[in-house]
């Protein structure tokens, strides 16, 4: 059901991401002699605006008015077509006041964070172009566009990691998050291609309406035949794969966290990571054609879920923590996509965007109560010190670790509920699913005990200072705590409240309807799961941090090995650092000594050369002699004539 | 008002916009006389190119091609389409001259006259009817531009440069008329669409004789518009004139020939597509080929630019090879983009000249991010665009002539200039890496004026927003040609 | 062959072999004293296509002012260093071939010529009822008058460019 948009309301659609586009500018262009510290009066009215704007889109779209138009035509020519078109659906509102509204509270947390910093004006710019493309992204109606905002955010990314580009470790992560993004990126451009080859269109209603043409039709690789939509697909999800930090590419997410804290929340917790999630849900109805892409999605997903959760359970840096919670939750949404559960996905990403927000900037505002300390071993006994930043942090993690009627449980019991009813695969990734949010419970609840009880471990001087954060920082907890609180009650089962499932019902028409059978026996039973392992998990953090907290010590030495395993993150750093990067450096030496010198310097200082030793031909004709260029002109004419002879026979 | 007998008051309306220029260029004469201070030369002769470009666009409205003087001359959208570029081109031209020729001890009223004259030769010549006219424009044209080569008198290259373009140009000048004459034996006319109804009429189109014509034409305009292997004069004239000369020089005349060459060639030639078709694709290939190439080797940044303008030369005749109307469109809309960017880039060069320095090299751009980084921007955004880097308006530019050309099926041409064009990205883009990469040399000074500013502002907006919002101009240039 | 045949064919072997010595000869003077020649037979060429008031124009403005001033300019300039210098800078074997090809091909071309164009508005009987002169000079100031006045300008141009190009420097 689509309406004809007014001119006003595309005046509206186009203002949703043009203002923080005019923020960008404003603040690129002026802040460096005239805005300086105040870039935050242009950036956050602009935010806040998208926001107004992003709520009434949304109203729209809850009162049936689905938008999809081209506001202006690129480039036409023939079939080709780039337009800057917008589509305004479910997903895509959703999407709009999930980006929104919490860019506006990390904008306004950003004026705290970020006080004082030499680059004021230049994070509020980059941030402001952030959620530019972002909201492209998020609301383009076709791959094209799609893949603009898709690269820009990445871009943004990296700037915004790399922020601190004096710290040599912020810059190589900027390095290292753009590398390893390039290799899912390609993919995702070589299945953007794919799809306009064999659909000749981008647009995604066009793609979608002639996917089906395109099902069982084959396309030789190497010599072996594979199914097109199969590879369509896994070209796409790896894009997905790189994006939204997914096995074997999370590497760079973890790394990331040497960016401001405000970055880590919006981009890399919140938003930029989800929209990899985002991406296979708007392109459901090809990842529905074909089961083995579906399959790859889940499993993949699953692994990430519980591999991340292990990790986490050993690292002392806080934000590496959430930062390998964040993989694990993004493990979750992909689990849920896989099975075909889409709205369950997108609502897991809406409710995740809050408490991990909220972890983030409540991690935010401990470092910086702490001088930019960030390990959890120089911290403890923060409670006292910083009662709402506490209060916040027991709110958010009480909701990811899925206690009853927080945000996380019904969207994490959502997820585990529809995998669970996909046959044996799906047993098998439920248990894992189940077994990770044991592991989800017990790092949280770590974290909460290293960070904010017993005693204060750091430096006497840190202590002095030690203080609870000003409102600025503060308030917007306290909003994303009720985020983190309320968000999912949009998405009760039906089994727990008549019509509770809101979210699902009104996504329907975007993503379609989870399919799959269980009885309510079932899926009580997968409810009691998750609450007992996310009360068991607590428990278990509870006896070896608050009681016994000698118990760590001891298991690392008793199981040795698998900590220090587990404390490496599997060595997947060196061993992606001994198999890629090391022989691409060796490779890369020897193609600066060798390489470089025959082949670089032969096209720019060799061409002169061949030019010269080209019988001095094409050097000496420019000889500067009149005469010369008289006689090449003339020599010209008469290969044409001669050419006319021979043609014409 | 078609085919007159008589010549009435009436046929002088066609031909306003090109009388009001040469009025300008008369009383620039004069006014330097009265009037000191060269800026208000400058500024009246900015005025009177507005006022032709106002009367342009009033005679825009006709949809009709207005005939005038016997058929001599036509007024239509597509001579109007190029008659913008003139005037955009001239009024840059004036923008970045007037403090860089003080610089060069050159500055004289004369200098914004014999501008102005060349533009009416160039508009003459977009507007020509006949082979006589297009003769006569091209000559005032050439003419104009010998003398503003050789300006700088005490410098011996500029002196050398206009010498070299004279010579070369009288010879080319001789190919042109030994051409027309060819033509105008066989089919008794010089009047172009009287051409294409005696080449029908006679059915003459495998006529050897004809096609000696026809090539002698089109290498009389292939030297104007620097296509390889008339294009040798460009590298030594472009380097040895004075820098705004350059710019006008590598986008004025360079307009002005393709203007002519698709309307001889469209018109008269018209059924002998095959034969110029086969003619010109060699042609391009060569000259995208030694542009590209030779231009890699450069120290000199305006010898690079002149390596640069010959390989988009290159480009531009695709759209011609093309051999549609919109494949004509495509090169028109190619060739207002490129006046934007490329008299943008020598705005820059322009720049960087002061007393005692001429700024010339591309090791002198080392570092200038550090010292200007808005010098340095715009650069980057001008050097973007000639790459034809999205989104900037060059990008636009190419896709859409390599986009016909694919349409009328030459899209092995298409390849080879996207391979070409990659090329073309490792001195661009050597130009970007020293303004960013490189530590500054010695310190860098920049020369600037009001006018210089105007021009950087325009040519900057419309290479951006041109690349964002390329539909303007192309909806302009297809109602021009296409009507 | 009709006398009119022969003639023609003299006065156009004669100007390619003149044409030759003009641009062959190594003392400038001579070389325009050649062109002088070249210039007789132009104009001889004109009377003979019964156009007599170009072969005026040919004479008078061509020979008489144009050579006077090329004369002027290479004795002003007192060009010694060109007849030491070698010609065409070694180039004239290429030169020689192109040309040789190219007159090859023309010949072949013309040889081909089967279809010849309509004649003229202008017959050699209307010319001749109302004069060279007049006829000339209708022309140009109805049919031609737009070329007319483009090739004022153009001297104009000229002349701006001489006395931009020779006089004093004012700056300095």
């Amino acid at each position: 059901m689509q309406y004809a948009p007014t001119v006003n309301a595309m005046i509206k659609y186009t203002l949703i991401p043009l203002l923080p586009f005019l923020a960008f500018i404003i603040n690129i262009l002026l802040g460096r002699n005239f805005i300086r510290d105040k870039a935050h009066w242009v950036a956050i009215p602009a935010v806040f605006g998208s926001f107004v704007l992003a709520v009434s889109a949304f109203i729209d779209v809850a009162n049936g008015q689905v938008i999809n138009i081209d506001v202006y035509s690129w480039i036409v020519s023939g079939d080709f077509n780039v337009s800057f078109g917008f589509l305004i659906d479910q997903l895509s509102a959703i999407m709009l006041l999930v980006v929104t509204s919490i860019s506006t509270l990390i904008f306004i947390y950003s004026v705290g964070y970020m006080h004082g910093d030499p680059g004021y004006y230049r994070f509020f710019a980059y941030l402001s172009l952030f959620v530019f493309s972002m909201l492209i992204l998020v609301m383009a109606n076709n791959f094209l566009l799609l893949y603009f905002g898709w690269e820009a955010v990445g871009l943004c990314s990296y700037f915004l990691i790399g922020f601190w580009f004096h710290k040599k470790s912020a810059a190589d992560a900027g390095k290292k998050a753009f590398i390893v993004n390039r290799f899912g990126d390609f993919g995702f451009g070589l299945g953007v291609i794919l799809i306009f080859l064999t659909l000749g269109s981008l647009d995604y209603m066009e793609v979608f309406n002639r996917a089906g043409g395109i099902a069982g039709q084959t396309i030789n690789i190497l010599g072996t035949d594979f199914d097109l939509i199969t590879v369509i697909c896994l070209l796409l999800f790896c894009g997905a794969v790189g994006k939204s930090a997914q096995l074997p590419l999370h590497v760079w997410l973890p790394d990331a966290m040497e960016g401001p804290t405000p970055v880590s929340a919006l981009i890399h917790a919140a938003t930029m990571v989800t929209a990899g999630v985002f991406m296979v849900a708007r392109t459901s109805p090809l990842f529905n054609l074909s089961a083995t892409a579906m399959n790859t999605v889940a499993v993949v997903g699953g692994l990430t879920a519980i591999f991340a959760a292990t990790i986490a359970l050993v690292q002392n840096d806080i934000k590496r923590v959430i930062a390998y919670s964040t993989v694990s939750q993004l493990g979750y949404m992909f689990l849920a996509l896989g099975v075909g559960a889409y709205s369950a996905g997108i609502f897991h990403l809406y409710t995740h965007a809050y408490f991990k927000a909220l972890l983030f900037l409540g991690s935010g505002s401990v470092i910086h109560a702490l001088g930019d300390e960030q390990d959890m071993r120089n911290m403890g006994g923060l409670k006292k010190f910083m009662p709402q930043t506490y209060k916040v942090f027991i709110i958010a993690t009480l909701s990811i670790t899925g206690i009853p009627f927080l945000a996380g449980f019904f969207s994490k019991d959502e997820i585990l509920w529809r995998v669970y009813q996909q046959g044996d695969l799906g047993k098998f990734l439920w248990f894992l699913g189940t077994a990770a949010a044991l592991l989800t419970a017990f790092y949280s609840w770590r974290l909460i005990y290293m960070t904010f009880h017993g005693k204060f471990r750091g430096t006497d001087e840190q202590e002095h200072h030690l203080h609870e954060s000003p409102p600025v920082i503060t308030v917007p907890l306290w909003f994303l705590a009720v985020g983190a609180v309320a968000a999912g009650w949009v998405g009760i089962p039906p089994i727990l409240m008549e019509h509770g499932d809101r979210i699902g019902e009104f996504l329907a028409p975007v993503l379609g309807h989870a399919q799959g059978h269980g009885s309510h026996a079932e899926e009580y039973f997968v409810i009691a799961a998750s609450i007992f392992v996310a009360v068991a998990g607590w428990l278990i953090a509870h006896r070896m941090y608050i009681k016994k907290p000698e118990i760590p010590a001891q298991l690392g030495a008793k199981y040795q090995p698998i900590h220090k395993l587990l404390y490496n993150k599997y060595w997947i750093d060196e061993l992606y650092s001994k198999v890629f990067v090391q022989p691409t450096l060796k490779l890369a030496d020897k193609v600066i000594l060798g390489f470089d010198t025959i082949v670089i310097e032969g096209i720019v200082n060799g061409i002169p050369a061949l030019i010269d030793s080209f019988s001095q031909g094409l050097r000496r004709i420019q000889t500067g002699l009149i005469s010369n260029y008289g006689l090449v002109m003339t020599l010209g004419a008469l290969c044409m004539l001669i050419g006319y002879m021979v043609f014409s026979g | 008002m078609d085919a007159g007998t008589t010549l009435t008051i009436m046929d002088i309306r066609p031909f306003v916009p090109e009388l009001t220029l040469l009025c300008a260029g008369l009383i620039l004469i004069l006014l330097d006389l009265i009037v000191k201070r060269k800026e208000i030369v400058a500024a009246v002769g900015v005025a009177g190119t507005i006022a032709a470009l106002y009367a342009t666009y009033k005679l825009f409205g006709y949809a009709q091609p207005q005939y005038a003087f016997f058929d001599m001359f036509v007024l239509d959208g597509y001579s109007s389409f190029f008659k913008l570029i003139f005037y955009l081109n001239l009024i840059l031209t004036i923008c970045i001259s007037v403090k860089f020729m003080e610089i060069e001890k050159a500055s004289c009223g004369e200098y914004y006259s014999l501008l102005i004259f060349a533009t009416s030769g160039m508009m003459i010549m977009a507007s020509a009817a006949d082979l006589i006219v297009l003769y006569l424009g091209l000559e005032l044209m050439a003419l104009s531009t010998y003398i503003l080569a050789g300006l700088t008198r005490k410098r011996h290259r500029s002196n050398e440069a206009a010498l070299k373009y004279f010579f070369l140009g009288a010879f080319s000048s001789g190919f042109l008329l030994y051409g027309i004459s060819l033509t105008f034996g066989l089919t008794g006319t010089t009047n172009i669409r009287d051409i294409a109804h005696a080449i029908y009429a006679l059915n003459v189109m495998d006529s050897p004789i004809l096609y000696l014509g026809m090539i002698f034409i089109v290498v009389a305009f292939g030297f104007k518009i620097a296509l390889a292997p008339f294009h040798m004069w460009a590298p030594d004239v472009y380097e040895g004139a004075p820098t705004s000369i350059t710019a006008f020089m590598s986008v004025g005349p360079k307009a002005a020939g393709f203007a002519v060459l698709g309307r001889v060639l469209f018109d008269a030639f018209g059924g002998m597509q095959v034969q110029w078709t086969s003619v010109l694709i060699p042609m391009a290939v060569l000259t995208m080929a030694l542009g590209s190439i030779i231009a890699l080797s450069q120290t000199n940044i305006k010898r690079m630019l002149a390596y640069s303008s010959i390989a988009h030369a290159g480009y531009m005749l695709l759209g011609v090879i093309a051999g549609t109307p919109e494949g004509l469109t495509s090169t028109a809309n190619y060739l207002m983009i490129y006046t934007f960017m490329n008299i943008g880039a020598f705005a820059i060069v322009i720049m960087l000249r002061r007393e005692g320095f001429r700024g010339e090299n591309i090791e002198d751009f080392k570092g200038l991010s550090k010292s200007h980084p808005l010098a340095a921007a715009l650069m980057l955004i001008f050097m973007f665009s000639l790459t034809g880097i999205p989104p900037t308006a060059g990008f636009v530019g190419k896709f859409y002539v390599f986009m016909e050309l694919i349409n009328s099926g030459y899209t092995y041409l298409a390849v080879i200039a996207v391979v070409f064009s990659a090329i073309s990205a490792f001195f661009y883009l050597r130009i970007v890496m020293y303004m960013y990469m490189k530590d500054p040399g010695e310190e860098i000074v920049i020369t600037t004026s009001p006018s210089m500013s105007i021009a950087l502002a325009i040519t900057c907006v419309m290479v951006l927003i041109l690349g964002v919002f390329p539909s303007f101009l192309l909806n302009l240039v297809r109602y021009s040609i296409l009507g | 062959m009709t006398v009119h045949q022969l003639i023609f064919i003299y006065f156009a072997i004669a100007m390619t072999g003149i044409s030759l010595l003009v641009v062959t000869r190594r003392n400038p003077v001579h070389s325009v004293l050649f062109m002088l020649v070249l210039f007789v037979h132009i104009a001889a060429l004109y009377l003979f296509l019964n156009a007599e008031f170009l072969a005026a124009v040919q004479i008078i403005v061509y020979a008489g002012a144009i050579m006077v001033l090329f004369l002027f300019v290479i004795m002003l300039l007192n060009l010694r260093r060109e007849e030491t210098e070698e010609k065409f800078h070694r180039q004239w074997p290429v030169s020689a071939g192109a040309v040789a090809v190219l007159a090859v091909f023309f010949i072949m071309i013309v040889s081909k010529i089967v279809v010849l164009p309509a004649l003229g508005e202008y017959s050699i009987d209307a010319i001749r009822s109302e004069g060279s002169i007049m006829t000339v000079g209708k022309v140009l100031f109805t049919k031609y008058l737009l070329p007319f006045e483009i090739a004022s300008i153009i001297l104009l141009v000229a002349i701006i460019g001489a006395i931009v190009l020779a006089k004093k420097s004012t700056n300095s």
